[in-house]
């Protein structure tokens, strides 16, 4: 096999413009592949024709690259061990190493190649030429692999020099090959994520080993090729440390034993421990030894791990709940070696698909089943004994009786034979039907109230209009018809209350403008029940915009309006929407400018900043939680607003701020139109609390997120919707665990929209391990980044954004570090960085986060405004969209549009995300990148005319901030906006406005784009690349 | 006399900051035992902060002015502290944070009882002392 180059022929490089394109197509030559792996070297070759169309124009380039250098890595090993053995070569190690070169093909490539593609005998010299060069310390490990396959025979053959380190190991290796073979594919399925064409059932592996050692040492800079070296990378980052890890260990064991062969099993976990990056430089070269495109990138999103749901299928749905790892560590020294945070995220009404949703169960008079001593709620982890007569709690293990409504027989198995009526007993997540117990008033009516600032800036930003548009627009959906009520302030300095009593044909305006004593001109009638008042309602409405058209007032009496409307609202609660265009400028809680004075950034003194400035606020976040009201902040202004003090509200009463800077109807005015009517219109939890429980000897110790705490455990939460989520951490209250799984039940008690007072009860349970390992593999990154997010936001609220990016990155170090030292001695690492494959995206979340606008850089990198307002927001994110705010989906759509007979179906081959890096970025095409809050569309410079022309119309020449995106009369142009109304369609919770940029159009494109490219190196910060070696080097001292 | 009566002014006014110490230990014990809920609890203990340094200032004065300057001196640092806390506005409870910042809160006041109850020590001996030296 060694000797044909199938690659070459393919090898014909494309421009490098487009490298990573290049990914996809490789991936299906993977595929295509592992069929073949039993034929010959030649199937290999396959590739480039194997590749699929939809990536054909790179695909050649792209695959071409790995086939030609796997295969000389691959030839390798047989090569240099073999010579003598003909016959088994060919037997074996072919197949084998077509694999592996799937795997490993990128490190070794250019180096390997020469040498080996000539017939092996002759080979053994040129490894040793280029051994040098590989780092040292890898070799020993691999050695032995290589000569697993081989009979004793091939001992004699005469190594290169640098082999002869190894030679002893080599003859116990072939019992082993069907473990390898094991590993291998397990290994790779752990790949397959990045690369979802891969196919995880590959053939023999065995020779898997051998390749490696070739590549660890020879790990090169990106193959001069280059330009589609996508492909190689895929197999080489994550395959190349499974296999090292067995080999090493196969060889220490064989060493001790000769002749026995590890055991299968052990293999296979041991080949799934960890996997790496080989970090070696080229001596000579300047270059890190690491080629970007290899590094783990999520471009699958975020996948849940579905050890979770698999280990204990009645587990509530991931998008519930989620552990950091479901793995729980039994004691606190274990506690301390993971260095990660140990909790959970929690997404109580998290929108279900169709068909998947929370049943509700009444238990009418029998009273809801909970445990007598810790409260649970019956969950499908109980366990019925004495006959059915009684039930063991599974937090606390008390035995409880069973009412008699409740009772069941069981059957021969134990089970209980009503099971499958009791959908309460079958699933993780349940809705009860809440009797009186659980209620301190009658279920309150869903209330919206608007407090409105109506001063000049907000007059001519033309947010009113839109707000009253949007509001009566809305008034049919609102939640909770014919119960829901509805109120109005509106406010500049002084503070206008509406009377919208039923019986009146319009509504009445009253005027307060005693700011220090505020007083509420009416009794009631200033909120009123939407069905009964609908056309005062309607009318003032209508007239709202214009009633304060030619208003010229500057002021804003923002704290006394929020009183007044606290006052109205107190008796019953509800949410509050505040419309904020100005700075607080009269009254209690007036704010001033802050910020100004450069001179506090980078000081001790810069979090104030970041703190609500007047108590006035927090006060009053705290009264209005007490009064079951949830307020959810818009602010338009294009001046400093104070966001962080007027954030508080929302923060404090478990709302969410929506920040809107410069505001200008015309511009903004869809999307606030989106999230308004969203915001009145989603399923909403009114006065809620919230607990988790979890069994004995662990306890939740703080609570992230965007809430108050109204007891020890207990969330006051006033309204909830499926857009919030809360973090929590865990601690060991005991020293050790002594029970085999702990369990967490999370209950929502809420009011629903229709008056129900219901308990939304979500039920897991995790495995308790004694092993560190076993927690990194099962870890989760989505919640771990969730929560080191908000601990890092809280952190940048008492200290400077240094230190709370080293904290974060402190923390990743210390992790990995453990995590190494746990391999450290059984494995040879050398220069290689390992990681759990669970974690393999931690460092990118990692430095996505530290380049977040929260977090990033100084003062200068984002308004003090946005910072804030960007904090309180992703405070509050579930997991997924805040992933996908960290890493933004890149795609490119040019060849979609252009395509004849683009058909719904391939939606998702077309949404193919890239690397956000500059060099993804074709000057060619047509990108989209998508971050789950806006669309930027980026047009290259040497796109062709016919597209923009068709997109743009007429406007295609003209400087692209002024153009805004709407359809024209061609199927392009149609076809692009059904992509966008899809991809929105896909994230609803927020709003994606499309802004367009032109390549090249500085400083826009800068702003706009290129500084959200997070691998890239941008004025200061550290690239993908850097990163990596900078934690990886910090990993390493003191090890 | 008047130094009897000295003596007894700033032996009540430790004990009185000592009540008060205890008292905003108990609110915190209360809150965290969930008897209390945290508005009632913050309220209890932010009506009682600035007496308890108004009182810590006035026992400051009074032992300087009846020339126990050693106790004075003894209590600077306690002084120095609450007034720190004054300017940065941190003396007061936060109802909204209250629980995150319980376990510090409460580390505090037991640091500030057992400052006192050393205070109350030495004050105490120094008092017999000087009783005891009177008699000759």
């Amino acid at each position: 096999m060694g000797t044909e180059n199938p690659g070459r022929p393919n090898f014909p490089m494309r421009p490098s413009s487009t490298p990573f394109a290049s990914a996809l197509p490789t991936m299906t030559p993977f595929s295509s592949r592992g069929p073949m792996v039993g034929s010959e070297a030649s199937n290999i070759r396959p590739i480039p024709p194997g590749a699929p169309p939809t990536m054909t124009p790179f695909s050649s380039a792209g695959s071409s690259p790995p086939t030609r250098f796997s295969d000389p890595s691959v030839p390798s090993p047989p090569i240099t061990s073999v010579p003598s053995a003909g016959g088994p070569f060919q037997q074996y190690p072919t197949p084998p190493f077509p694999s592996t070169v799937q795997t490993t093909p990128t490190r070794a490539p250019p180096v390997g190649q020469p040498p080996f593609q000539p017939p092996a005998n002759q080979i053994s010299a040129p490894p040793v030429s280029f051994r040098p060069q590989s780092q040292v310390p890898p070799v020993p490990m691999v050695s032995a692999p290589q000569t697993v396959n081989f009979p004793p025979s091939s001992l004699n053959v005469p190594q290169p020099p640098s082999e002869s380190l190894f030679s002893g190991p080599r003859p116990n290796f072939q019992p082993t090959l069907p473990p390898p073979d094991l590993s291998y594919s397990t290994t790779k399925s752990t790949f397959q994520p990045p690369f979802p064409a891969y196919p995880s059932k590959q053939p023999a592996v065995s020779q898997v080993p051998s390749p490696f050692p070739a590549q660890q040492g020879s790990f090169m800079p990106p193959p001069p090729a280059s330009s589609s070296p996508f492909s190689s990378q895929q197999g080489s980052y994550v395959p190349p440390p499974p296999i090292a890890a067995p080999l090493g260990y196969q060889s220490r064991d064989q060493m001790q034993h000769p002749g026995s062969a590890p055991p299968i099993g052990g293999i296979q976990t041991l080949t799934e421990d960890f996997s790496s990056l080989s970090l070696a430089s080229m001596p000579g070269s300047i270059e890190p030894g690491l080629d970007y495109r290899t590094l783990p990138r999520p471009l699958d999103g975020d996948v849940e791990p579905s050890s979770f749901v698999e280990m204990y299928p009645m587990n509530c749905d991931p998008r519930y709940l989620r552990l950091t790892t479901s793995a729980i560590p039994n004691s606190q020294s274990l506690v301390s070696r993971w260095h990660l945070p140990l909790g959970a995220v929690v997404c109580p009404l998290a929108e279900a698909p169709e068909g998947e949703e929370v049943p509700v169960i009444n238990f009418a008079s029998t009273g809801i089943i909970r445990c007598r001593r810790c409260r649970t709620y019956v969950n499908p982890y109980v366990t019925f004994t004495d006959a059915g007569r009684k039930w063991r709690c599974n937090i606390c293990s008390l035995l409880n009786d069973v009412p008699g409504e409740y009772f069941a027989n069981l059957d021969a198995t134990g089970r209980r034979i009503d099971l499958d009526q009791r959908p309460e007993l079958i699933k993780g997540s349940v809705e009860f039907v809440a009797p009186t117990e659980y209620m301190v008033r009658p279920p309150m009516p869903p209330l919206y109230f608007f407090l409105i600032d109506v001063s000049i800036s907000a007059v001519r930003s033309g947010m009113i209009e839109v707000v009253a548009q949007t509001v009566r627009s809305c008034l049919d959906e609102l939640p909770g018809f014919p119960r829901t009520q509805i109120g109005f302030i509106t406010f500049d300095s002084t503070i206008h209350f509406y009377n919208m009593k039923s019986s009146l044909m319009q509504p009445q305006m009253m005027v307060v403008s005693d700011l220090d004593d505020i007083f509420v001109p009416l009794p009631d009638d200033l909120l009123v029940n939407l069905s009964e008042s609908r056309n005062v309602v309607e009318t003032f409405l209508d007239s709202l915009p214009s009633m304060f058209q030619d208003n010229v007032n500057v002021e804003s009496a923002f704290g006394p309006a929020l009183k007044a409307a606290f006052m109205v609202m107190s008796q019953l609660g509800g949410k509050l929407l505040i419309f904020q265009n100005t700075l607080p400028s009269l009254g209690v809680g007036r704010l001033k400018l802050r910020g100004d004075d450069l001179r506090v950034y980078g000081t001790d003194k810069e979090h104030i900043l970041r703190l609500p400035e007047d108590p006035f606020y927090k006060q009053m976040a705290a009264d209005l939680t007490k009064y079951q009201i949830g307020v959810n902040v818009y602010a338009f202004s294009d001046k400093y607003t104070d966001i962080a003090s007027l954030g508080t509200l929302a923060k404090y009463t478990g709302g969410q701020v929506y920040y809107y800077p410069s505001f200008q109807s015309g511009i903004h005015g869809e999307k606030l139109r989106h999230e308004l009517a969203r915001d009145l219109t989603r399923e909403t939890a009114w006065e809620a609390v919230m607990r988790i429980r979890c069994g004995k000897g662990i306890r939740f110790t703080s609570y992230h997120g965007n809430f108050m705490l109204r007891s020890t455990d207990l969330l006051a939460l006033p309204a909830v919707d499926c857009d919030k989520a809360y973090a929590m951490q865990l601690s060991l209250e005991e020293t050790l665990l002594t029970t085999q799984t702990v369990y967490f039940q999370v209950a929502l008690l809420y009011t629903a929209s229709c008056g129900e007072r219901r308990i939304r009860v979500h039920t897991a349970a995790a495995a308790i391990v004694t092993d560190l390992g076993e927690m990194y593999r099962q870890a989760d990154t989505g919640a771990i980044v969730s929560l080191f997010c908000r601990l890092a936001i809280e952190k940048t609220l008492t200290n400077k954004l240094d230190d709370a990016r080293n904290s974060l990155q402190v923390r990743i170090v210390k992790a990995l570090r453990e995590y190494r030292n746990l391999y450290a001695v059984q494995h040879r690492l050398g220069a290689r960085m390992i990681y759990p494959e669970s974690l393999k995206f931690l460092c990118l979340y990692g430095l996505a986060l530290s380049k977040s606008v929260p977090l990033k850089g100084g003062y200068a990198d984002a308004q003090l405004d946005e910072r804030c307002a960007a904090g309180f927001t992703m405070m509050a994110l579930p997991v997924k969209k805040l992933l996908k705010l960290l890493y933004p989906s890149l795609i490119r759509i040019d060849e979609s549009l252009l395509k004849p007979s683009a058909q719904a179906d391939d939606f998702k081959n077309i949404m193919k995300r890239l690397p956000l890096v500059a060099e993804s970025l074709d000057s060619r095409g047509l990108y989209i990148y998508d971050d789950g809050f806006r669309f930027i569309i980026w047009f290259g410079r040497m796109l062709s005319p016919d597209i923009a022309g068709n997109l743009l119309g007429p406007d295609f020449a003209a400087e692209l901030s002024r153009v805004t995106l709407h359809q024209h009369d061609n199927e392009m142009s149609r076809r692009l906006m059904g992509m966008l109304k899809k991809l929105r369609e896909s994230d609803p919770s927020y709003y994606q406005l499309s802004y367009l940029v032109r390549q090249g159009e500085q400083p826009r494109e800068g702003l706009l784009l290129l500084v959200n490219l997070l691998e890239d190196q941008m004025g200061g910060t550290s690239g993908y690349v850097d990163w990596i070696m900078q934690i990886h080097r910090q990993v390493q001292q003191n090890a | 006399m008047g130094n009897l009566f000295g003596w007894l002014v700033t032996f009540f006014l430790l004990i009185t900051l000592l009540a008060i110490i205890s008292y905003q230990l108990m609110c915190f014990a209360d809150l965290e035992f969930d008897y209390i809920n945290p508005y009632d609890s913050a309220a209890r203990i932010n009506m009682v902060v600035m007496p308890e340094f108004v009182i810590q200032a006035v026992f400051c004065l009074v032992s300087l002015m009846t020339g126990h300057s050693f106790m004075c001196f003894l209590s600077l640092p306690y002084l120095y502290y609450n007034f720190r806390s004054y300017k940065r506005r941190r003396h007061l409870i936060d109802v909204a944070e209250i629980y995150n910042q319980l376990n510090w809160e409460k580390k505090q006041r037991l640091m500030k009882l057992g400052y006192l109850i050393i205070l109350l020590v030495i004050f105490i001996f120094w008092l017999l002392w000087t009783v005891g030296n009177d008699d000759y």
